[in-house]
């Protein structure tokens, strides 16, 4: 049977039946202090039970019918027609964001994160992209490490 | 209890109390309004600023958030057909109806009488059960504490609708997981940290609420493209009509909403039910009570039909407060926020906080029902400039949110790695949220982990190892009794189901 033609709810409880049996092999692997070994109830207990129960309620949702069987819930269906670049765009801003904040600072990463998120979903007028950004962040920042005594690291770059 | 109501009187009073109400009700409305992010986005996005107060002025502000966040979800329902949050879906059935006959306005301040009265009703509920139940919780032990926690996860999937009930579970599941991550306190030993330093702590609810939700949300937004634009602009710059309601209008909707504010209140109270439930089954209860002409306006603009679920879903809201505030137990997603941050100002909800903190018990009480006094006489008047607010352009507002969920976190931690591992969690939760896998019970499962663990190894520990106390303890019984039966039901339906099918094929 093609992947893609399954219900795109059994293809969730694929990944959790997944998910699931890595946990519990990891689960199985902590490592307890000696002194825990004999006890009834040790770290180990309540995650074996999870990895068991995540187990059980994914297969019973494999197993049993669907509710709907619509073309439209089909998996290849669900992930078609979306808006995928722009929002792979965000995401990879945000993951430079995480990047830059140290390095270059808060004022700096955070306007670029800003003016660039608003480019990445339209924005061309530059005025609304610098307006949008540039006083925002500055008066963030004011308020945060002036007025409510939040110490916001400068960024390395500063330092030298 | 007098001295209690005077307690919180005194400090929901305080000038910078009043002025968080406020602020949390008209920040909450305008994160409410915007079409795909709801009360638990708005509750996030404000936790960070919570921290810079007293735990009664935050749990004010973060009670003026979810009002507002409820009143703005309300207020898109009505103006463009796109409720920004599940609660008020009911309302658009009639709400929007009324807003294309033009009377917008009228149904605008219809949604906000209703919602206070509902609000207020539910208040006084509030008010008389929350002490009573604490009082009777104070002899629950960790057994109890460990089944009725069970009860609350069973029944938020038991309520997750037709065909939900294995989502929902699958999704408590994962969030009891996701808990398990990082020290277990009592015997010190590392779980799924994979060795890294960033995850002996685990992960911070803080954490994983922003990028569950006020993310994921975000981006969900963008991922399906904005079709409800125009709408917005339509509704912003077309004129609303009078926000006047007449007094054979009041006269109709009264006795509905008294019927749905009892309705709204007690659903609310049951875990795992919640403002949406409430709303739906006010509304079909005011169309079932109804009778000739009346019936057939519903769902072309009758005023009941608007009343009905606004009322309910503001009850709910109280309701939904009663087993926070008293047991400590939230039954639904947005309690269960509320409860992250409780717990990170170092307050444990639950009998003891009526005992131990009364001024924060009774000054949320009182102050919600100072919120919804706020929503009422200040946000009313100022619906028709919120309502302009709905345009503002999305490029603009969805990097905005996105930075703000970020720095909240990355303010509490300084640690660039939450960054990182936010926006790996929030694209786990984009592909759930295509697949409609529910985010709710994963945050509920999260928060209720630890606590669960922690109890039964305590209830273990006290009966000598032995898992007897399931059955031998009376309460304990009872509410896995329940338990039982909540999980019973949606499979005696699916098999009521299944034989009328066959019944038919036959």
């Amino acid at each position: 049977m093609n992947i893609s033609h399954i219900h795109k709810e059994k293809y969730g409880a694929l990944l959790f039946l997944t998910f699931s049996m890595a946990y519990g092999a990891l689960a199985l692997n902590i490592e307890l202090p000696f002194f825990m070994e004999e006890d009834p109830f040790t770290s180990r207990t309540m995650p074996e039970a999870l990895a068991i129960l995540g187990v059980i309620a994914s297969l019973l949702m494999i197993l049993l019918p669907t509710a709907g069987k619509q073309e439209k819930d089909r998996l290849s269906n669900a992930f078609r027609g979306l808006n995928w670049k722009d929002v792979i765009l965000l995401l990879g801003l945000m993951v430079f964001y995480g990047l830059t904040i140290k390095t270059i600072g808060f004022i700096i990463s955070t306007i670029l994160f800003l003016a660039a998120g608003f480019w990445v979903l339209g924005e061309r007028r530059i005025k609304v992209i610098l307006l949008g950004s540039i006083p925002l962040v500055v008066i963030f920042w004011y308020v945060l490490s002036q007025l409510l005594g939040i110490y916001i690291d400068p960024g390395f770059m500063f330092y030298s | 209890m007098l001295e209690g109501i005077y307690t919180g009187l005194t400090t929901a009073f305080l000038p910078l109390n009043l002025l968080l109400v406020f602020v949390g009700c008209f920040a909450g409305t305008f994160i409410g309004m915007l079409p795909g992010l709801g009360p638990i986005s708005a509750i996030a996005l404000m936790i960070p600023i919570t921290y810079g107060f007293n735990p009664s002025s935050g749990m004010i502000l973060m009670a003026g958030v979810y009002y507002g966040a409820i009143f703005g979800g309300s207020t898109s329902s009505i103006l463009i057909n796109a409720p920004g949050v599940a609660g008020t879906v009911a309302t658009s059935f009639d709400g929007y109806p009324m807003a294309q006959q033009g009377k917008a306005g009228k149904a605008l301040a219809l949604a906000a009488y209703s919602s206070f009265s509902g609000g207020t009703i539910a208040a006084i509920f509030l008010l008389i059960a929350a002490p009573a139940l604490a009082s009777v919780s104070l002899s629950f032990q960790s057994s109890d504490y460990f089944a009725l926690m069970v009860l609350g996860l069973t029944a938020v999937s038991a309520f997750a609708g037709k065909g939900g009930f294995l989502k929902a579970s699958i999704m408590t599941l994962f969030g009891l997981m996701i808990a398990t991550i990082g020290t277990d306190g009592s015997s010190g030993v590392q779980r799924f940290t994979f060795g890294r330093l960033d995850l002996i702590d685990g992960i911070s609810f803080l954490l994983l609420a922003m990028a569950t939700f006020a993310l994921s949300e975000a981006l969900m937004v963008i991922l399906k493209k904005d079709k409800v634009s125009k709408k917005a602009e339509e509704a912003a710059q077309g004129n609303l009509g009078s926000l006047k309601v007449s007094k054979e209008e009041v006269k109709d909707i009264a006795p509905t909403i008294g019927r749905s504010s009892v309705l709204g209140f007690f659903v609310g109270v049951l875990p795992g039910a919640g403002a949406t439930i409430a709303s739906f089954l006010a509304y079909g209860m005011e169309r079932n009570l109804s009778r000739g002409k009346e019936k057939e306006r519903f769902g072309k603009g009758s005023p009941r039909g608007l009343a009905a679920p606004e009322t309910a879903n503001n009850a709910a809201c109280s309701g939904s407060f009663v087993p926070l505030l008293t047991l400590g137990i939230p039954g639904s997603g947005t309690t269960a926020v509320m409860l992250g941050a409780l717990l990170s100002y170092g307050i444990r909800p639950g009998p003891r906080l009526f005992v131990e903190e009364p001024q924060v018990f009774w000054s949320v009480i009182i102050s919600m029902y100072v919120g919804n006094v706020m929503l009422l006489i200040l946000n009313l008047p100022l619906i028709p400039y919120i309502a302009k607010l709905l345009v503002l352009p999305r490029q603009i507002l969805t990097p905005l949110i996105l930075f703000f969920s970020l720095i909240g976190v990355y303010l509490v931690s300084f640690n660039t790695f939450d960054i990182q591992l936010m926006i790996f969690i929030a694209i786990i939760a984009l592909v759930l949220r295509i697949l409609d896998f529910p985010m709710a019970p994963m945050l509920l499962g999260f928060i209720l982990g630890r606590m669960m663990e922690e109890n039964l190894r305590r209830a273990l520990l006290i009966n000598d190892g032995s898992y007897s106390f399931l059955w031998e303890r009376p309460i304990t019984l009872t509410i896995l009794i329940i338990t039982l039966l909540t999980v019973m039901a949606p499979v005696f339906s699916y098999l009521k189901q299944k034989r009328s099918e066959k019944l038919v094929t036959a």
